[in-house]
Order: structure tokens, then C-alpha cells, then sequence
């Protein structure tokens, strides 16, 4: 069985969506595919009791194929793993101390889940609109990060909350794919 | 009395060379159908009751003879045939089953035409020549295995006394109204377990599955003090609705009487209630024991530790097998 690893219940949330737009998995147990670890440092945090867990689960080829997927937030908030490329180094660290003898792979949101989200958004979504808002009430300097917007997207879209033919997940669509199919 | 923590089975019905550890006081065992979840049971019950040799001949016997109960049944009421008990025993030939509290092994050897049934328990190692061997058995009071039908009728009848010596006569009847308010009390009358109905007093066996099970957990709770029990499909019978109030009854008393249970299910809700009722009860005294297969088709253990389990099901996992 293969298991997806991510930091919280948003990414959980999305990526079910896009398991069942991308039609994979048994459609009636979605979750059954999933592990939230409650936070990017707890999900890099080799320690963690869950990881023991998974752990057992693989020696006993339970779970056999792992995907991590995670923000990779920014450098300025996390000297430690924060940006793309610290994120991938601690991603490389756990790896090695994990020491699982199966299949791996990792994706990284660019910055985090929000503004991954807030960039799918089109023009029949009102884009421009978002964009400008956005600008007006001077939203990065009341909360560096994007929230607010992604969580007001979802709000209004409710019946399309995320737009999966946008070019920005094909590379996301292709590692659960992947995972799936292989 | 010491819980029986692990065990390494070989050579015993589906199990070639299985080793599982981490038991707790109460575990509850899931897995899909054929994977052993009752042979595994067995097992534990085996080896515990391998005490001495008349208690270990007693435990092969009857685990045959329980999975056998409607088959015996018919052939000696149709058929008028007696049983072989002998056969039942050698079924169990070449068995291996060593715990953190017994090393138990049985085998037959045969030698210049002369067959030896070779027994070892508790550093014992007793050879018996099969034309001298008497089958006699003992039956252990604090460890008992209920099939998925229940106890019989003179069972109940049996381990009631120790309901009685205790004086819970009552508690076992609050927990009978709870499960079902029209019942008002349990009695042994004529010989027979009833149950008062609406003023009239009926027999056990015009009333449900679930109504003979969870009298043969309760009494055999109270009878196992200080021992083991294993109960095998302990929901049969049982609706979703009653059975939280099943597993409050297990936790506490098993805590109470100092007793170790082994449990099987199929269903889900059996196993959730499971999860929600320790959980409400803080009682991490317990595992939850997944059986599955890993890719060279072996039977393998996933023993899931309350934190552990707690995870698996707020997380929405499967954990009925792989």
C-alpha cells in the first residue's frame, strides 16, 4: 500500500481532491492513504512516534511506497529548513536516517500550500480581483503569509475549490501518478 | 499471574514461523478471513495452558474440538459416532510454541513400529508410548477460549458459580437490562440458564446470539480472575449500539480481576468502539493486532501499541488486514 506523508489536514484536504480528480486510489478510502504529522518540523523530525509507527508497517510490507510532500516556506522564517533548497537538504536528512528500503518520493510546495493555491487562481476566478485585494488591504503586512486569500478562495469556490487543470499541479499530478501507477 | 507479552509459533496450522510481541492486558485482533486470527488465539491458548500434561493434551484437544462443535454434533446425534480424541490430538503434531512464559512443543516419533507422543512444557519432557497413553485430561479454571457461538448451556451453567461467589448476581443483571431492557434477570432454573421476560422466565436458547455471548464474556470474565481469556468473534451477535458498553465491561473488569483477553473481529465498529472506549476509559493497557501477509506470503504481526492505534484510527486508516 502506498502512503502519503504531509504536514497537516489542508494539504490532506487538497490532496484527496486531486486523488479523485486524477481518479486514483479506492475512491472510498482516501484517507487511508494519508499521514499528517502536524507541522513541517514535526514532519522532518526523524524522532517523531509516527515515524516508528510507519516504520513497522514497511518492514512488515504493509506500506511499500512513500511520497512526503511539504511547504517549503521561507528561508527568512526557518534559517534551518526554510526555502527550497534547505527544505530539500533536511528532506535528505530524514531520508537517510529513516532508512526505509522501499520506494520514495518527495514533492515541495514553492513557499507553502496558500500560495500555491492563490497562484492557481484564473481569470474566471476572478484573479485580478484577488490580486487587487489583496494589494488594497496590504495583506503582507499583516500576515506574511497568504491564508486569508486561499482560505477566502475556497469559501467562494466551494463546488471548484481548486482548479486542477492549472499547469501548476501537472507536476504534483505526475508524482501521485506515479506513486499509483508504478 | 505474569501477561503473556510474545510468542513465537512454528509449525502450527497456518503459522510456519511466526513471532509477534508487545501484549498487553486486552488486545484486540483484526485481519482478514483465513489470515489465523483464531489460530493465532489458539496458540496463546496452548501455550498457556500447557501447565502440565494433562492441562496441554486437555488445550489440543479441545481446539480442535471447538472448531469442530457442529460437525461432532451432528455425527454423534445423526450418525451415532463418538469422537476420536486421539485424532484430535495428533492433528497438532509437531507443534512449537515458545512465549516469554512457556516453551510448549508436541510431536509424535515413531521407531521400530513403536509410536511415542513427546511432550515438552515448563522444562518438561515427558515421552509417553502411544498403546499406554490414557488421554486424560484437566481442565484449567482461569483460562478459557469462547468460540464465536458462545458457551453451551452447561458452560454458563458452570461458570456462573462464579458469579455467584462473588455475589454479582446483579451486576450481571444491569448489565443484561442495559443490553436489552426487557430482559430483568438471569437465573439457573431446572438446570437450564433463562432469562426473565416480561414476568415469564425463558430458556438462553430461544433468546438472540448476542444475548448468549455476552453472558458467556461476563461469566467467563469472573471465572478467569488472575488468568487468560480468549474470546473468538466477540461482536457475533452483538448490535453496533451495545458495543461500547461491551468493551466498558471487558476494560473494567478485566482490570479488576486481573485477567489477560485476547479478542478477534471482522467489523470496524467493533473496532472503533474499541479505540473510543479506551481512550474514554484513559486504559492504555491494551494493543490492537493486525494480521497480514508481507510480499513472500507469510503471516506477519502488526502489533499496534495504544498510541499507536489511537493514530491509525483518528487518522482514518485500514487496520482490518493487508
Amino acid at each position: 500500500m502506498v502512503r502519503i506523508i504531509v504536514e497537516g489536514d489542508d494539504d490532506k484536504k487538497l490532496l484527496i481532491a486531486l486523488l479523485r480528480n486524477l481518479k486514483l486510489g479506492d475512491k472510498n478510502t482516501l484517507s487511508d492513504y494519508f499521514t499528517t504529522m502536524g507541522g513541517k518540523a514535526k514532519l522532518l523530525d526523524f524522532e517523531q512516534e509516527k515515524y516508528k509507527n510507519i516504520s513497522s508497517q514497511i518492514e512488515l510490507d504493509k506500506i511499500t511506497k512513500v511520497l512526503f510532500i511539504f511547504d517549503c516556506d521561507l528561508e527568512e522564517d526557518d534559517k534551518k529548513c526554510g526555502g527550497y533548497e534547505k527544505s530539500e537538504e533536511c528532506f535528505k536528512k530524514l531520508k537517510e536516517k529513516l532508512n526505509w528500503n522501499i520506494n520514495i518520493d518527495y514533492y515541495i510546495f514553492n513557499r507553502n500550500l496558500d500560495d500555491f493555491l492563490v497562484d492557481t487562481i484564473t481569470p474566471e476566478t476572478k484573479h485580478k480581483c484577488f490580486t487587487d485585494f489583496e494589494k488594497c488591504i496590504k495583506l503582507k503586512e499583516i500576515k506574511p503569509n497568504r491564508k486569508p486569500i486561499s482560505n477566502l478562495y475556497r469559501d467562494l469556490y466551494p463546488n471548484k475549490p481548486y482548479d486542477f487543470s492549472h499547469e501548476n499541479f501537472n507536476s504534483l499530478k505526475q508524482k501521485l501518478t506515479n506513486l499509483f501507477n508504478e | 499471574m505474569d501477561l503473556l507479552t510474545d510468542i513465537e509459533i512454528k509449525n502450527f496450522k497456518c503459522f510456519d514461523d511466526f513471532k509477534a510481541d508487545g501484549f498487553k492486558r486486552v488486545n484486540l485482533i483484526g485481519g482478514k478471513n483465513n489470515v489465523g486470527k483464531t489460530a493465532f488465539m489458539e496458540a496463546c491458548y496452548v501455550n498457556v495452558y500447557a501447565q502440565d500434561i494433562y492441562s496441554f493434551v486437555y488445550s489440543l484437544v479441545d481446539i480442535k474440538f471447538t472448531r469442530e462443535a457442529l460437525n461432532i454434533l451432528a455425527n454423534e446425534l445423526i450418525n451415532n459416532k463418538n469422537i476420536d480424541r486421539k485424532k484430535f490430538l495428533e492433528l497438532s503434531n509437531g507443534i512449537l510454541i515458545i512465549s516469554n512464559l512457556n516453551k510448549s512443543s508436541y510431536k509424535i516419533e515413531e521407531n521400530n513400529g513403536i509410536k511415542k507422543y513427546i511432550f515438552k512444557f515448563k522444562d518438561n519432557n515427558i515421552e509417553v508410548n502411544v498403546n499406554e497413553f490414557s488421554l486424560e485430561t484437566l481442565m484449567l479454571l482461569n483460562v478459557r477460549f469462547i468460540d464465536n457461538f458462545g458457551l453451551s448451556n452447561s458452560n454458563i451453567k458452570e461458570l456462573y458459580s462464579s458469579i455467584q461467589k462473588k455475589d454479582k448476581e446483579q451486576f450481571l443483571n444491569d448489565i443484561l437490562k442495559e443490553f436489552d431492557s426487557q430482559i430483568e434477570n438471569f437465573k439457573i432454573i431446572d438446570d437450564k440458564p433463562q432469562c426473565k421476560v416480561k414476568d415469564d422466565y425463558i430458556e438462553l436458547t430461544e433468546l438472540g446470539d448476542g444475548t448468549r455471548h455476552l453472558i458467556s464474556i461476563v461469566v467467563s470474565l469472573f471465572q478467569t480472575e488472575n488468568g487468560y481469556l480468549f474470546i473468538d468473534e466477540i461482536d457475533n451477535g452483538i448490535h453496533y449500539t451495545q458495543l461500547d458498553k461491551l468493551w466498558i465491561i471487558i476494560l473494567i473488569a478485566s482490570k479488576k480481576l486481573n485477567c489477560q483477553v485476547f479478542a478477534t473481529t471482522h467489523s470496524k465498529e467493533c473496532i472503533e468502539s474499541y479505540y473510543r472506549t479506551a481512550k474514554k476509559l484513559e486504559d492504555e493497557d491494551i494493543t490492537f493486532i493486525e494480521l497480514g501477509k508481507n510480499k513472500e506470503n507469510k503471516i506477519k504481526a502488526m502489533v499496534y501499541p495504544y498510541d499507536w492505534f489511537v493514530d491509525e484510527i483518528e487518522q482514518e486508516h485500514e487496520v482490518r488486514g493487508w
